[in-house]
């Protein structure tokens, strides 16, 4: 069945047996807290209540506490809300889109990129709901509920309408799809149990599963069918979201090409988040043998790929401002470059455009050191693109006599800081307690791509 | 209180899994069912199990998925209150694509996981039957169920382990 | 076998007895009163007492008025619940009288509109008018008399005050503002007959007193005559700023406008010279502005009048400094060709220049034709010299009455004023409020509020106007006027007093139209004013003998740095500073507000080296003579080089919470010669050194060129529009695939019909002064909360029409930095905004819970309650109209300035058909939906359709120079239907009016709001740009 060459470098290394999988796998589910999880985890819920206060605030006083003002309504928020969402593509993204073609040196990794695109969804999830005046209304009058008002629904015009289903969607489905993954593991964990308080908390979780054949073949199925869903999800979510700009009509904001160019930024900055994070838990976990530097290389390559793309796709918007002849437009990219915000335009460039093109490099993209810096960059340069298409666009549109800056507040810092708390919350939480590769999926090709095969 | 009888043979490796369960199946010995760490390609081949249907389900719950946006936009819209909005007709139909995909995408993926939780019988409370502990980790396991073989045990014993089980148990399971 | 038991109602049914058979199968013992069963109280009565008791229970003074009052419209004078009355009245504050409407709701007044029927205001108010309703309710107030700070009854303040009037030794002297009431004059009369010793001194905040001393040396009147700009072909201003704060300002605004509305029929327009130092209004809205120095005025004039001297014979005067400037006499010769259809004028307070300015009007015969002193205004009296005079013996005398004026603040002798208090023991002060001056009298007999008075003015000349009480008193005060009359023993109260002066004076000067006396005072409450056809008056000859005199002693240009003090269109003189709508109103020119500042030239931020950042300045001790100020600068393009201008109105200590201690201020800056005679513009002395501190000054517009967009400002001079009317029209084109298209043209949706009406606003930047009335009469209409500096500072107020202000640049468009940067001395032109009401609107396509739609007559509505506050609607407004409730303004002492929603006294203010918007949702411009419905059901009721006019928004009523109309755009035989040519087309209409655009029409919003271009008189684009020498 396997049409593996031999020729090819083997993705999981060390001689692993399918038995060594589940030690390695297991034992960090089953042993004791490390001391430096300890550490990370108080360093992450500190943040959580650092921000769980300035959120207070937020919801106490009002919007205002932000810096917003009467032309910019829109900064922080739905920057933060972008970028979250963004970082939330990579994991569908690589179990589905890399699960259709067969790209098996996903396996390593799915599973807690995956993860990371739930929390990171979670993340996100915040913003719409505390970026509303009224959350306390917002968080069900978004849906279409049947109520009292003399039946009055939601207006399906509106591409924040879109957002709602669509990240709902997202969010719901690449659960589902983690979920699935994660029950033969749950199982494997529940048979090695030795404690009743865990067998019977993992047994649960684990949806009853023994391993049957059958279930092994609808197993596959539901996998192959998933991704095949997922795929077009994945792209939609950020295409809408995109429209959340594109269809208004805001120089900087009133931009056709916003879909394909957001869906790139996305899986540019999942694949940099990707890579943060499993830089770090290979480390701790030592789990070198199974995501090895070729892993890194593959996903490094990714990051030249969707960089090179964003590159072009800021170029292309520059040329289309000066070729469209529309004045406001022309002016609103000119005030990017070398308005008063041009540092945050500077910085988008250097960290988006420039620094990926080092992945050229072969010695560079292997590098490890190298490579976490870089996506750290990355990252934070994706943070400035969403900031500079919102800001840069509202605080200078058609009249300009409501042009006005923007100043953030501790709040808008704080309330981001808050996200990230809760991000990695979570994301210790699942290290710990969740098996963070996928046994199952990585034990099926250990024969055929382990280094006993060759 | 009946009591199933079951003889489990114990492999170690798929490729000797799928020949042996050929052969034996060929012995006229039925497999009650094997038990495997990790998908094994080919394997239902073999055990002559036909193609799973969810695929199936998972289409038709996206038309009802389609269907549902559809008609709740149209009726939201256009016809329980009508509202003029941004000078666009009752019905944009342009303005409803979105939300019809997503609710596509939404019902095949719950409407197909859901019906394999129910067909697989995988539920947080299900107590399932554990041949062996291994099974879970790294070995395959083929049960046969001795009510179901007229054939006498020592014959079936000798079968597996002839197409390379690495042992051989027994296991009976009490239902109440 | 059993008997049916038998119950009686008592024993009258046992007995039978005929008192009980008469009613015994009647419900009710009594007749029930239905029907008006006059003299008996009727269920009706009844009702309509429980529904005025209710409102009356809820509020604090509610009945109606004590006397009989007439109120404006049919209605009875009962208060009917939900239904508004509307009182005709006067504004009275300081020196000023307006004629105006009163709305009131369950007996409150809630808003002021101007009186159409009285030709001296046009119809029109000015933003301290609209304002000062809230004023009424201002907790600041005095609660009741007060004797040496302890609060007494009336009667004993009475009895102190008459003993210390008959014992007083030496004079007393009464103070007072302009006082244009022939009615309190008489009350004055008799109360200087009673009291010999008291002499009676006026004065006026901003004083015209020169040219009183001018017109009387000249013409023998020492009166203001009548301007009548709307006839003016030319005008020529000299640094008299007759739009934004001069004399009567509603009615200058009126007429300016109408000398410059153009349309098919009439292509002229009058042409406005101005020579001023601070860009005031009127240099905003002139053709061509010269900022020149105030010291070199009175060259400027002197050498005007040589030239039209020589042109028309008249004397001519040599060894005059003559000035070279092609503009001035660019302005002399068209003066020349406008003779008898030109006003020069002239803001300064010197007589000798004045009597130039008399000059030269005579020589331009226009005496008697665009100025009249027959119809002379009695609303500036005040004689600088006779106060100047009063301050030097205030403090030998017997005792002082301050009648409803603050001296001690807003005279430049006020310090001595103070000081001379201390050593008199008797001193009155009849303000309604606690103020600098009152906090240093020994009584205070506190005024009802003009709200609650009855009173009569004579503001111009044969043109009288009624004041009646809207409602009666809040608290325990009492009319000026009352309180006189009962010092002098007069036994009569002042209502009555009023009556008999009217009968006895005015009613046989009437009686031509009313038969008697009692039906023409009804007629004249009801009117609110009562102006005669004619007016008796004796010859006016003009003596010009002492021009030669004059003109030596006319200040020479001087090189020095000079100091303009002068008054701006929002605080104005201070006497409502603590009028919260007042100081976060955004000055008409700089857009700031809570402050006053050192407006300098740009040139001159670079000499001192003031770094300026976005909204940010730096303080500078400014010091004349002996006075010194350290207050922040900000630079003003149009301000003149070596000029520095500063407005008075602010640095109040006694005013209350909201005005004490907002800016600086500027009265005792204000020069005192020895004669006491006051000179506004400082020529010497002045010095000004820059601190490193840094201060924030709030603004609202702080980008200030339209950076050359054709999309938003379109305007032409004259002599185009003639040759072509759409001249200075941006018409954009869309391409498609059938070639290019005009935006309206090209569409996705069918659209939708109104079919009943469709809702319009026209503006017409030509005719708007700018300034800034609509956005007070709105902030009053329609509960707008005030926000304070601090939230203003972070760009969040809450106004939902601005006026923006745009300045032109001298950048030929190639550089984007170059066009940011003003002109040094720029064309101004304003230009209203508020919610477009698109037909199209991008706003209501992205909520995402439908909480603004659009209505079956073109309005785009906002559902406060639905609105969950995302803010994508703001975002996606092109025109930034939508404001957001960043906190909750309401019930919130972090906002005590917003006093309207803060304290139940302020609250009575409120709108009740407007809801106070909570914390988190957005609001807007509603083109005043509750009027609109209530037209429509006034109309209904009476079975018909609106008539054009009834329905109107609160902006548009209040327009003093009605360059705001609205209307029902489906109506054809509308005011705007006819002024924009309406087409209606099968989707929505179309204007026909070649000027008639829409702001960003390329985006196929398709607004109901519609502008008319900006005409400029000049005979070439961009003169003002190297006019300046």
């Amino acid at each position: 069945m396997s049409s593996e060459s031999v020729i090819r470098e083997p993705l999981i290394t060390g001689g692993k047996t399918v038995h060594d999988v589940t030690e390695d796998i297991s034992r960090r589910v089953e042993e004791k807290p490390t001391k430096l999880w300890m550490l990370a985890m108080t360093i992450s819920l500190g943040l959580l209540a650092i921000g769980a206060y300035t959120v207070f605030l937020l919801l106490w006083e009002g919007i205002g506490m932000w810096g917003l003002n009467k032309t910019v309504g829109w900064a922080w928020d739905i920057t933060n809300f972008v970028w979250w969402v963004g970082i939330g593509h990579a994991g569908t993204l690589i179990s589905a889109i890399l699960l259709l073609f067969r790209q098996r040196w996903r396996m390593s990794i799915n599973r807690a990129a995956e993860a990371m695109t739930i929390f990171a969804v979670i993340c996100a999830l915040q913003f719409p709901i505390l970026h509303t005046g009224r959350p306390w209304l917002a968080i069900y009058w978004m849906f279409p509920l049947p109520n009292t008002f003399g039946s009055l629904w939601v207006n399906f015009n509106s591409p924040l309408l879109w957002d709602v289903f669509a990240i709902s969607t997202y969010f719901l489905v690449s659960l589902i799809f983690w979920y699935i993954g994660l029950i033969p593991d749950f199982a494997t964990i529940r048979d090695r149990a030795k404690n009743k308080i865990s067998k019977s908390i993992y047994g649960a979780l684990s949806f009853g599963w023994d391993g049957a054949a059958k279930t092994w073949s609808r197993y596959e199925t539901v996998a192959l069918v998933l991704a095949g869903l997922a795929t077009p999800l994945v792209l939609s979510v950020h295409t809408i979201v995109s429209m959340d700009f594109a269809t208004s009509v805001i120089p900087g904001w009133h931009t056709t090409i916003f879909p394909p160019y957001f869906v790139a930024g996305a899986i540019f900055s999942g694949f940099a988040m990707v890579l943060t994070l499993m830089i770090v838990t290979r480390k701790v976990y030592k789990l070198e043998d199974y995501i090895t530097i070729q892993h890194l290389e593959m996903m490094n390559i990714v990051i030249i790929i969707t960089g090179s793309i964003v590159g072009v796709a800021y170029l292309t918007e520059l040329f289309i401002a000066w070729y469209s002849g529309v004045e406001a437009e022309q002016y609103a990219f000119l005030n990017r470059a070398t308005g008063p915000y041009w540092w945050a335009y500077a910085a988008m460039m250097t960290c988006n455009v420039v620094s990926p093109q080092l992945f050229w490099f072969k010695k560079i993209r292997t590098n490890i050191a190298a490579t976490f810096v870089l996506s750290i960059v990355v990252n934070i340069g994706m943070w400035f693109e969403r900031f500079v298409i919102i800001v840069t666009s509202l605080h200078r549109d058609f009249l300009p006599s409501s042009w006005a800056m923007f100043y953030p507040t501790f709040v808008d810092v704080g309330v981001y800081v808050f996200t990230f708390g809760l991000f990695f919350t979570c994301f210790f939480l699942f290290a710990k307690f969740f098996p963070v590769i996928n046994m199952a999926e990585v034990k099926s090709i250990i024969k055929t791509t382990g280094e006993k095969a060759k | 209180m009946s009591n199933t009888k079951f003889i489990l043979g114990v492999y170690e490796d798929e490729d000797i899994l799928l020949s042996a369960i050929t052969n034996i199946r060929t012995a006229g010995v039925k497999i009650h069912e094997v038990y495997s760490p990790f998908p094994v390609h080919g394997i239902d081949d073999v055990l002559g199990y036909k193609r799973s249907k969810l695929s199936i389900v998972a289409f038709l719950f996206g038309v009802l998925g389609t269907s549902l946006a559809l008609t709740m936009q149209i009726g939201m819209m256009g016809v329980d209150w009508p509202m003029i909005i941004g000078g666009k007709d009752f019905i944009p139909y342009p303005s409803f694509v979105p939300v019809i995909f997503e609710l596509t995408v939404l019902l095949a993926a719950y409407g197909m996981c859901f019906t394999f939780f129910i067909v697989s019988d995988l539920k947080p409370w299900a107590k399932p039957r554990i041949f062996d502990f291994r099974i879970t980790d790294d070995k395959h396991v083929m049960a046969i169920d001795l009510d179901q073989n007229k054939i006498d045990v020592a014959k079936i014993d000798q079968i597996l382990k002839d197409n390379g089980a690495s042992e051989v148990n027994k296991k009976t399971f009490d239902e109440a | 076998m059993k008997e049916t038991k038998k119950y009686w109602k008592g024993l009258e049914q046992l007995q039978k007895t005929p008192g009980f058979e008469k009613y015994a199968n009647k419900e009710f013992a009594q007749e029930l009163p239905l029907g008006d069963s006059d003299g008996e109280t009727s269920r009706r009565d009844f009702l309509k007492v429980m529904g005025f008791g209710v409102a009356a229970a809820s509020l604090a003074a509610c009945e109606t008025p004590i006397k009989k009052a007439i109120p404006y419209v049919k209605k009875p004078v009962n208060v009917d619940p939900t239904i508004a009355n509307y009182f005709a009245s006067t504004y009275s504050s300081g020196s000023d009288q307006t004629s105006v409407v009163v709305k009131t709701r369950e007996g409150r007044p809630i808003k002021i509109e101007g009186n159409k029927l009285s030709s001296v205001t046009g119809g029109g108010t000015s933003a301290q008018i609209e304002a000062s309703v809230l004023s009424l309710y201002d907790q600041e107030r005095l609660k009741g008399p007060a004797a040496q700070g302890k609060g007494v009854s009336w009667e004993e303040l009475d009895a102190n005050i008459k003993s210390e009037l008959a014992t007083a030794s030496g004079p007393i002297y009464l103070v007072t503002n302009s006082l244009s009431s022939p009615s309190t004059r008489k009350v004055i009369e008799g109360f200087k007959n009673k009291y010999a010793s008291l002499s009676h001194v006026t004065y006026d905040q901003n004083s015209v007193s020169g040219q009183l001393d001018a017109n009387l040396t000249v013409f023998g009147k020492r009166a203001l005559p009548s301007y009548d700009y709307s006839k003016a072909k030319t005008i020529v201003s000299f640094g008299y700023d007759f739009l934004g704060t001069g004399v009567n300002t509603p009615l200058a605004n009126k007429q300016f406008a109408e000398s410059r509305r153009l349309s098919a029929s009439k292509k002229e327009m009058s042409r406005l010279y101005s020579f001023e130092s601070i860009l005031s209004l009127t240099g905003a809205n002139a053709d061509y502005r010269t900022p020149i120095r105030a010291s070199e005025q009175g060259a400027y004039i002197t050498s005007l009048y040589n030239v039209i001297a020589k042109e028309t014979g008249g004397q001519v005067i040599d060894g005059l400094p003559s000035i070279d400037n092609q503009i001035l006499s660019k302005s002399a010769n068209d003066l020349l060709h406008a003779k008898g259809s030109s006003i020069v004028v002239s803001g300064s307070n010197d007589a000798n220049i004045q009597m130039f300015v008399n000059a030269i009007n005579i020589m331009l015969g226009n005496i008697g034709a665009t100025i009249d002193f027959e119809r002379h205004q009695n609303i500036r009296s005040g004689d600088d010299k006779a106060f100047g005079q009063f301050v030097k013996q205030l403090s030998s005398a017997g005792g002082v009455i301050f009648y409803n004026c603050n001296p001690v603040y807003d005279h430049p002798l006020g310090s001595k004023i103070a000081a001379s208090l201390k050593n008199i023991s008797f001193s009155v002060a009849t303000t309604d409020r606690m103020d600098e001056t009152n906090s240093l009298v020994s009584y205070l007999a506190p005024d009802n509020h003009y709200l609650e008075a009855w009173n009569d003015f004579e503001p111009v000349h044969g043109k009288y106007s009624l004041s009646q009480p809207a409602i009666s008193n809040l608290f325990n005060t009492r009319q000026v006027q009352d309180s006189l009359l009962s010092w002098a023993d007069v036994g009569v109260n002042y209502y009555d007093f009023l009556r008999i002066n009217w009968a006895e004076n005015l009613a046989s000067l009437g009686k031509k139209s009313i038969l008697d006396f009692d039906a023409f005072w009804e007629k004249c409450l009801h009117d609110g004013v009562f102006e005669l056809e004619t007016v008796s008056t004796d010859e006016i000859d003009a003596d010009l003998s002492g021009l030669g005199k004059a003109a030596f002693n006319i200040t020479k240009p001087s090189s020095f740095l000079e100091l303009i003090i002068f008054e701006n269109g929002t605080v104005g003189n201070g006497i409502q500073s603590n009028n919260p709508w007042l100081q976060e109103m955004s000055d008409p020119i700089t857009k700031a507000c809570w402050d006053n500042y050192l407006t300098i030239s740009p040139k001159q931020v670079e000499e001192w080296g003031i770094e300026l950042g976005d909204m940010t300045t730096q303080m500078v001790n400014l010091t004349v003579n002996d006075q010194s100020l350290k207050l922040p600068v900000l630079p003003q393009p149009g301000q003149r080089y070596g000029t520095v201008g500063l407005a008075i109105g602010y640095g109040r200590s006694v005013a209350g919470k909201v005005g004490n201690q907002v800016g600086f201020n500027a009265y005792p800056m204000i020069n005192v010669d020895e004669g006491g005679q006051l000179d506004f513009n400082i020529y010497a002395n002045v010095t000004v050194e820059p601190t490193d501190e840094v201060y924030a000054i709030a603004q609202t517009q702080t980008h200030h060129t339209f950076m050359g967009r054709g999309n938003v400002i379109q305007e032409a001079t004259l002599s185009e529009y003639q040759k072509d009317p759409q001249a200075g029209r941006h018409m954009p084109k869309i391409a498609t695939s059938e070639g290019f298209k005009k935006p309206t043209a090209v569409s996705l949706w069918k659209g939708h019909q109104y079919a009943n009406h469709h809702w319009g606003l026209m503006i017409d930047l030509n005719s708007c002064t700018g300034c800034g009335t609509c956005s007070i009469a709105c902030q009053t209409e329609n509960n707008i909360s005030v926000i304070g500096k601090k939230e203003v500072l972070n760009r969040r107020d809450m106004a939902w029409i601005r006026i923006d202000r745009y300045y032109s640049s001298d950048s030929n468009g190639d550089s984007y930095a170059d066009m940011e940067i003003a002109a040094e001395n720029p064309e101004v032109t304003f230009q209203p905004m508020m919610c477009q009401h698109c037909n199209n609107a991008s706003c209501e396509t992205v909520c995402p819970v439908a909480a603004t739609t659009h209505s079956s007559e073109g309005l785009n509505q906002m559902t406060y309650n639905r609105c969950i506050g995302t803010r994508y609607c703001a975002n996606n407004c092109p025109y930034k109209v939508r404001r957001f409730n960043w906190f909750k303004f309401h019930d919130n002492e972090q906002f005590g300035d917003n006093l309207a929603m803060n304290n139940d006294l302020g609250k009575m203010v409120l709108n009740p058909d407007v809801t106070v918007r909570s914390r988190g949702v957005i609001e807007k411009c509603s083109f005043c939906v509750q009027r609109i419905q209530a037209g429509k059901l006034e109309a209904k009721k009476e079975g018909r359709r609106p008539v054009d006019g009834e329905i109107t928004t609160a902006c548009a009523t209040s327009c003093p120079s009605e360059a705001l109309v609205f209307g029902d755009m489906k109506d054809p035989k509308s005011r705007i239907s006819k002024m924009l040519q309406i087409k209606s087309m099968e989707k929505g209409v179309e204007a026909q009016e070649p000027r008639a655009y829409h702001v960003l029409e390329e985006l196929r919003e398709m607004p109901n709001v519609w502008y008319l271009t900006k005409i400029r008189n000049k005979d070439e684009k961009k003169e003002a740009a190297n006019a300046h020498s």
